[in-house]
């Protein structure tokens, strides 16, 4: 079975979480969860991996942590969400963009 | 779940200890443990939950960089190899746990001769000629045994010298097994500091029950087993505590795993060195008048009013010397 490239996905990491959470604030584990259900089960995200991304996105800016007492589903645990920042929603926005121009170039050298 | 917590003290047993590094540790347990519980949720077994969470987890390298500590992981992997420790293993902290128990026993005993051993002057203290002498010469052979016991609990952990000197390092399981051990004696520890402070608090009673009767000596007698009883519980319960301390102590302080022991209670800050010293003679010195005063006088029904006046005046000497931080 083919496996996704942990290289070529790197730069598109922080793309699918600010995609998730363009949509609502979310957590880590449900982030992951959609990230797995949103490629069908194609690409599963480590932990480590997701944690350098949020670490490294809090840094640049594009998005915020926040510690929430309850889940939306109320219940009461501790956990640290996640919300996107406008300078975010932005740079979601260049790496759409950055994607198309991407993958049309890629396209070309590709035998189907 | 507590194999997958094991598995990530284990991963980050090296790394820096640093706020960062604890709020990824804590992170990523938390995602962990949502996943895990997920997959419980779905009806896996707990093997296959455990297997599939830790091989899903990723390698700590990645992050290391990301959180930029790609340095500080190299220079303590650098340390390290440049002065190796000797591991702890289990068994050999379960033989240095049962060889502290004994030496804290022998500390605490050879202690409390040397407290009691003053009962028996003042056991004697009125009886007749000769008798008058057995008082002084029990005494020292009680002094003799305790020191005695002080000197040997000083060799009975001989063999375990090594851990002061040596770097060592214990890992996860056994610092756990430690943990538990310490947190299994803390019930023991309570109860023999709390009988043991009741004991020292209560110890003039005896005196002021007797004070009146023909018999006034018994009292003061009583009251140093008391209190060499009582202080025989306390020295005892924190010496034995102290070892798992020790223990828990052993690994890196910079490290995560440096951590796997309670931070040390900081120790009383003093005005000067002169107040310090205030605080250490105290009970020395109030015991000392007390037996000068009473062996002069001879007042034995009296004379124990210095023990509970001594415990209120100690209150004030010991906030007049200490420094406190705003």
């Amino acid at each position: 079975m083919i496996e996704i490239s942990s290289d070529v996905i790197r730069g598109y990491n922080d793309t699918m979480i600010l995609f998730i959470l363009e949509k609502e604030p979310s957590y880590g584990y449900e982030i992951s969860k959609q990230i797995k259900n949103i490629s069908d089960g194609k690409y599963l995200i480590k932990e480590t991996t997701l944690y350098s991304a949020f670490t490294r996105m809090e840094k640049n800016g594009h998005i915020e942590s926040f510690t929430s007492e309850q889940d939306p589903e109320g219940n009461g645990k501790k956990r640290t969400y996640y919300r996107i920042t406008d300078a975010g929603k932005e740079y979601y926005k260049t790496k759409c963009d950055e994607w198309g121009l991407t993958k049309e170039v890629v396209e070309r050298f590709i035998e189907h | 779940m507590e194999t997958i917590k094991n598995y990530l003290e284990a991963m980050f047993a090296g790394m820096p200890d640093t706020p960062e590094v604890r709020r990824a540790k804590a992170e990523l347990l938390q995602m962990m443990e949502d996943k895990y519980n997920e997959l419980i949720n779905e009806g896996q077994s707990e093997n296959t939950a455990v297997g599939t969470v830790i091989s899903e987890f990723g390698n700590l390298e990645d992050l290391a960089e990301d959180l930029g500590l790609t340095k500080e992981v190299q220079e303590l992997q650098e340390t390290e190899a440049a002065h190796p420790r000797r591991q702890i293993s289990r068994d050999e902290s379960e033989a240095f746990i049962t060889n502290r128990i004994k030496k804290a026993l022998f500390l605490a005993l050879g202690i409390m001769m040397c407290i009691t051993s003053v009962s028996c002057p003042i056991l004697f203290a009125e009886a007749g000629d000769t008798a008058v002498l057995a008082g002084p010469a029990l005494m020292f052979v009680f002094i003799g045994l305790g020191v005695g016991f002080i000197v040997y609990s000083s060799f009975v952990d001989g063999e375990w010298k090594f851990i002061r000197k040596q770097l060592c390092f214990i890992d996860m399981n056994t610092a756990s097994y430690v943990k538990d051990r310490r947190r299994n004696f803390e019930s023991v520890r309570a109860i023999c500091v709390t009988l043991g402070v009741i004991l020292c608090v209560v110890c003039w009673v005896p005196c002021m029950l007797f004070a009146t009767t023909s018999r006034v000596t018994i009292g003061p007698a009583i009251m140093f087993l008391l209190v060499g009883i009582g202080v025989f519980l306390i020295v005892y319960a924190n010496n034995t505590t102290k070892g798992f301390d020790l223990l828990l102590r052993l690994n890196a302080v910079k490290t995560i795993s440096g951590n796997y022991g309670e931070p040390p209670a900081p120790a009383p800050k003093y005005r000067s060195k002169a107040a310090e010293t205030i605080v250490l003679v105290y009970w020395p010195a109030v015991t000392s008048i007390y037996l000068i005063v009473s062996f002069l006088t001879f007042q034995w029904g009296i004379t124990w009013i210095i023990w509970p006046i001594a415990a209120v005046a100690h209150r004030a000497v010991v906030i007049n010397c200490q420094a406190y931080d705003d």
